[in-house]
């Protein structure tokens, strides 16, 4: 049996993971009412809009809400088959790990990718419909999709990583939370040249800066922002992945 | 068709869960694999099953480790933690993520979900079910690849008699049909009622790996319980002919004479017998006398 056929086999059993529970379908509830919230609310705001704004602009909030969504439910969903032991049953349906990390990863990534994406367009053509004035370029939403679908999944396998080396969902949510959002605000804050070298090299800074355009340091660029995230979310698997791999189930 | 497991080790920091630990499981025989708590069982089910990664040895299912089987949940199935299950799940639904993880159809999970008795339950979240219903949940995944290799740690657990009488049916249904069954058990009694080969562990050691026949047929002679208020006297009488035992205040076991014998004896005493019967050899006074001294953890007696 090809290795393709095991990961495709285990990337379904791992879909079918995620929607048999409730908590994701209440996750993409509550993330789709704040997106789409944000979207009306972008939308039906009194000021007008700067000259040559588009939708896309007025929906940057919303893809940082999207982010968080997204964050909390790729962590709950990494750390779920730890907090119920429900990992026991998973390692000897597929005893082969590295076979799990993959599909595990893959599909979480994937999925909450797709879902965030397709929720901050549709959270844009709310802003579209609601604000007069506002295009909808179709070259900028590409753009904006394609850097935002990176932020999703850079956020979600550090989300993954971190679930797989904690096996907590509350520590893995307070660290995700702290690396993508708190950490990168408040360090900046700090009047210390190296803190805003440190605010740089955040996760957090990274996604920021891609969904924004800003970041703590003039010096950010696109390539730089994404570099970081990548550095953050490979490093997370790793550590997650030497875990999963090298250590004993549930002890 | 078996399981061996050679030269088996693992060791938490300082402590030796399993020590060197050898036995085969024959395909055809219900296998029980015994020991008092922390003498290891459930660690060596969990290496053979790969959760545990040995310290040293090795644990193999028809010549493999599991991990390298290519369809492992067709060769082994194991039930090692019934509560070891995600509650917001629906029993079918855990099932189908190991049968969707293996290739397996969807019909067969639910001629397992039949098989356990569960049908009617399948569609309710799991934090609804009773330990018995989550026990035969757990025995339903088991059985999900048909495997020809089952392993069970404590598969009776929470299971009313009912469930009892069916999971002894279901493993000596398995055995019968050829198939690897080990299984352990507190339950003495039950596991004389099920197992042809028993092998008991203590400290993560092997102690005995036999036939129960073999394993009663090493308790010695017929045992006979006498209890008399001139316990002392009758003691001193029998000492000449046979091993005795105060096993009570007024209590002898005598091994070595029939009741009988012990009876007369009284008798000609002028002893007064309060109780007199041939004690029925049994795995539990087996077990009790193997794993003597292999036992780490002692309630106390008030």
């Amino acid at each position: 049996m090809s290795a393709a056929v095991v990961i495709a086999r285990t990337g379904r059993a791992e879909w079918a993971r995620i929607w048999s529970v409730r908590s994701s379908w209440l996750f993409v509830l509550a993330t789709a009412v704040a997106v789409l919230g944000i979207g009306a609310i972008a939308g039906t705001d009194a000021s007008a809009p700067p000259p040559g704004a588009t939708a896309w602009d007025g929906s940057r909030p919303c893809a940082l809400f999207a982010l968080f969504g997204i964050l909390a439910m790729a962590v709950v969903t990494s750390t779920a088959d730890h907090g119920t032991r429900g990992i026991v049953p998973t390692v000897q349906w597929t005893p082969r790990r590295g076979v799990l990390l993959a599909a595990r990863a893959g599909v979480i990534v994937a999925v909450m990718t797709l879902l965030a994406s397709v929720l901050v367009v549709v959270a844009t053509v709310v802003v579209w419909a609601l604000k007069g004035g506002v295009g909808l370029p179709a070259g900028e939403g590409a753009r904006t999709v394609g850097d935002l679908a990176f932020v999703y999944a850079s956020g979600a396998l550090l989300a993954v990583g971190l679930g797989l080396v904690t096996h907590s969902t509350a520590a893995a949510l307070v660290i995700v939370i702290a690396l993508v959002l708190v950490l990168p605000l408040l360090v900046a804050q700090l009047p210390f040249g190296w803190t805003t070298e440190i605010a740089t090299h955040l996760p957090g800074s990274g996604a920021l800066f891609l969904i924004f355009g800003e970041g703590p340091s003039d010096d950010m660029t696109t390539t730089s922002a994404r570099l970081t995230m990548a550095v953050w979310a490979v490093a997370a698997l790793t550590a997650g992945g030497w875990r999963l791999l090298r250590t004993d189930v549930d002890r | 068709m078996s399981i061996s497991v050679q030269g088996l080790t693992k060791t938490y920091g300082t402590v030796r869960a399993v020590d060197d630990l050898t036995f085969d499981v024959e395909a055809g025989k219900v296998t029980g694999f015994l020991g008092p708590n922390g003498a290891g069982k459930s660690t060596t089910m969990r290496m053979v099953m790969g959760l545990d990664r040995p310290t040293s040895g090795t644990a193999t299912v028809n010549g493999r480790p599991y991990a390298e089987h290519p369809a492992p949940v067709r060769e082994v199935g194991a039930l090692l933690d019934a509560a070891a299950m995600h509650p917001g799940r629906t029993g079918r639904a855990h099932l189908r993520i190991g049968a969707h993880a293996n290739g397996i159809p969807r019909s067969r999970v639910d001629e397992v979900l039949d098989q356990v008795g569960l049908t009617a339950a399948a569609g309710r979240r799991i934090r609804g079910y009773s330990l018995g219903m989550r026990q035969r949940l757990g025995i339903a995944a088991a059985l999900l690849g048909d495997p020809r290799v089952l392993l069970f740690d404590e598969p009776v657990n929470g299971l009313d008699l009912d469930g009892v009488r069916w999971i002894r049916a279901l493993l000596r249904g398995f055995a019968d049909e050829g198939r690897t069954v080990l299984v352990s058990s507190h339950l003495m009694s039950e596991m004389q009622l099920i197992a042809d080969r028993v092998v008991i562990i203590g400290r993560g050691r092997l102690i005995t790996d036999a036939g129960i026949d073999e394993v009663l047929r090493g308790l010695g002679g017929q045992r006979v319980r006498v209890r008399t208020p001139r316990a002392g006297d009758l003691r001193a009488a029998l000492a000449a002919r046979a091993a005795v035992e105060a096993t009570a205040p007024g209590e002898l076991e005598v091994t070595g004479l029939s009741a009988t014998e012990v009876g007369d004896l009284a008798h000609e005493l002028g002893a007064p017998v309060h109780h007199l019967a041939e004690v029925e050899q049994s795995l539990e006074h087996a077990y009790l006398s193997l794993t003597e001294g292999s036992v780490d953890y002692h309630g106390a007696t008030a």
